[in-house]
């Protein structure tokens, strides 16, 4: 027996022991042999637990197992011990003997402590694992692109989730296989074999590759693959991590920009041309209209002059409405060629020093007349400080002409008109107002599309092209200026007002 | 001795106005239909001064005066361009010659000859 082993009479001295008795607790059989128990080694054996055991159990139970006791010993240190006793009768008398083996147990204790820990620190491990698993799966299943995880033979270890909604796969019929035999072996393509099988085993990762694919399930795809080799720890194959990004719409997108921008180019380009034909076209009809008008008005004003010799009165009238008319025309063509510049951003302004208090007066003499003839009162309010200012003196008195004659002509005999000038610092701003047949509501915006004349009672009675208020407004705007019309309706009268930088830009 | 002109314009009534308001006026007035004609007959009378229109059938009014400037006997004389054309190209065009001024059609007959004398010399 490995087990010390000692027998023991009733009064607990010591009647026998095994070697390993001696072996184990290092003692000699003439100092134990006779001596009581707790004598033994130097009464290192007193252990009130193994006195508890002999004196008070055992005589009850005649038979104890594996009782633990811990005890220090000055030979052989801090041990526990499993205690076995058995009380027997002896063949050979009727005295009774007590078998006490002792088995050491502090090594297995001390293994099966550090085993528990291991257990526990395994324990701690896993969970430490599960948690970094937990973790890559949720960044995994997290990601929009789809992602697969393969193993050396290229077998699907696992797949995220967006794989299997993008490729319309099921978990079951993908982890474990092949790559190229996923989805009814739509996925043996072969430029994907010639990335995983020739391309990644030399470069462990490759980033972008572009593959276009037709799959059963979901159609043409375009797709981007990102792939990496990751080595595992302990030894472990390696896996291969393979990204795929469909790019079919972002493709479509960027195609679709591509051409969109190549449509708006050649409409760009289509435009400039229509716009230079525009301009062109413009250019050669005015000539072409101004040869003719030039007869017409040269002639008839020569016969109207009577340079040639005396005409009658119908004659003269009859050569006058020539005359007017061809004058007309020649300022429609005119405001037409105008207008087509300003448009074109052709038309330049020759900015000039102008004495505005003196520039109104002169404009507002030249409609003096006109007004006197229908009877229209006129009042001019020109503010004292009002600023001169930098603009060009032609087009300025374009549109202050324009803007009074158009007062006299729309205001009916008796009634009002007057113009209004004051400087607002930067600006000057001025006011051309009557009480005349004013603006119907509906037609506020129609005014300024050109050519477009109200027509009533006196618009029969007046000159006019329609072009006049649209090109006053661009006029104004080339200057940098503002242009509004105010009408509280039909026969309310207008109001005109407008504004001219004190410096103006150069236009064009 | 009288104000002569020269006046090139390929359009007949243009031409007979143009003659009409300046002889009235009192000047004396060669008439031409093209460039080359009106370059000849310029070298031939010597005019006080050419009215031409820009777009002739031979050639461009510009290049024509272009031509005047290499002779000695046409070069100082003044060229009133009549020009129905309005856009910039069109002026930039006359900027370039030397001696030339423009007036844009239709001439106002009652002031045509006044502002034509005023560029002769």
């Amino acid at each position: 027996m490995r087990e010390p082993l000692i027998a023991l009479d009733q009064d607990l001295r010591v009647i026998s022991v095994s070697r390993s008795f001696y072996d184990f607790f290092k003692v000699k059989p003439e100092e134990t042999v006779g001596q009581l128990i707790y004598d033994l080694g130097n009464k290192q054996w007193n252990i009130p637990k193994l006195r508890e055991l002999l004196e008070t159990i055992l005589p009850q139970k005649t038979t104890f197992d594996n009782y633990e006791v811990e005890h220090d010993f000055a030979t052989i240190g801090r041990r526990i011990m499993l205690l076995n006793a058995r009380q027997i009768q002896r063949v050979s008398g009727q005295e009774l003997i007590i078998l006490l083996a002792i088995e050491d147990i502090t090594e297995r204790r001390e293994i099966e402590i550090g085993l528990e820990k291991t257990r526990r620190e395994l324990e701690k491990i896993k969970l430490a694992e599960n948690e970094a698993r937990e973790y890559a799966e949720s960044i995994i299943d997290t990601i929009r692109e789809p992602l697969i995880a393969l193993n050396q033979d290229l077998r699907v270890v696992t797949a995220s989730r967006s794989f299997y909604e993008v490729f319309k796969a099921k978990p079951e019929e993908t982890v474990g296989q092949l790559i190229y035999d996923l989805g009814n072996k739509q996925w043996n393509i072969p430029k994907l074999r010639e990335l995983l099988e020739t391309i990644l085993p030399l470069k462990t990762s490759f980033d972008n590759y572009e593959v276009e694919h037709d799959f059963a399930t979901i159609g043409r795809r375009i797709m981007l693959l990102n792939a990496r080799q990751i080595q595992r720890m302990s030894g472990k194959p390696r896996i291969i991590l393979l990204v795929i990004e469909d790019i079919t719409k972002r493709r479509e997108i960027e195609n679709g920009l591509g051409k969109a921008h190549e449509e708006l180019e050649a409409l760009a380009a289509e435009l400039k041309r229509t716009a230079r034909a525009k301009s062109e076209f413009l250019a050669n009809m005015s000539h072409e209209l101004r040869t003719p008008l030039n007869s017409i008005n040269g002639f008839s004003e020569v016969l109207f002059d009577e340079t040639f010799g005396p005409l009658n009165d119908k004659q003269k009238k009859y050569v006058n409405n020539v005359l007017i008319s061809g004058k007309h025309l020649l300022m429609l063509i005119n405001q037409i060629l105008d207008m087509a510049k300003v448009e074109a951003g052709k038309m330049k302004l020759t900015l000039s020093h102008l004495p505005m208090k003196a520039l109104l007066s002169e404009m507002v003499l030249l409609v003096a007349d006109m007004a006197e003839k229908k009877k229209l009162e006129m009042r001019v309010e020109i503010s004292d400080d009002l600023p001169d200012i930098d603009a060009d003196e032609l087009r300025v008195k374009e549109i202050i002409y324009n803007l009074l004659s158009n007062a006299v002509k729309f205001t009916p005999e008796g009634g009002h008109i007057g113009i209004r000038a004051v400087g607002t610092g930067e600006a000057i701003a001025i006011e051309v107002w009557d009480t005349g047949v004013g603006i119907a509501l509906e037609n506020m915006d129609k005014i300024f599309e050109g050519f477009f004349r109200v027509d009533t009672p006196y618009s029969r009675l007046t000159e006019g092209t329609g072009l006049g208020l649209p090109l006053s407004r661009k006029m104004v705007e080339l200057h940098g200026g503002v242009l509004s019309v105010e009408s509280k309706g039909l026969d309310q009268g207008t109001a005109i007002r407008f504004t001219l930088p004190v410096h103006s830009n150069r236009g064009a | 001795m009288g104000k002569t002109a020269l006046v090139i314009d390929d359009n007949a009534n243009n031409l007979l106005l143009e003659k009409d308001v300046l002889e009235v006026a009192g000047f004396e007035v060669f008439i031409a239909e093209n460039a080359t004609k009106g370059i000849s007959l310029a070298r031939e009378k010597r005019p006080g001064i050419i009215i031409m229109d820009m777009r002739l059938p031979d050639m461009r009014g510009s290049d024509a005066a272009k031509q005047l400037l290499l002779y000695p006997e046409t070069r100082d004389i003044p060229v009133v361009f009549v020009t129905a054309s309005v856009l910039a190209e069109g002026i930039e065009e006359i900027r370039t010659i030397p001696n030339a001024v423009f007036i844009s059609k239709p001439i106002n007959t009652r002031t045509f000859a006044k502002e034509v004398t005023q560029f002769m010399k």
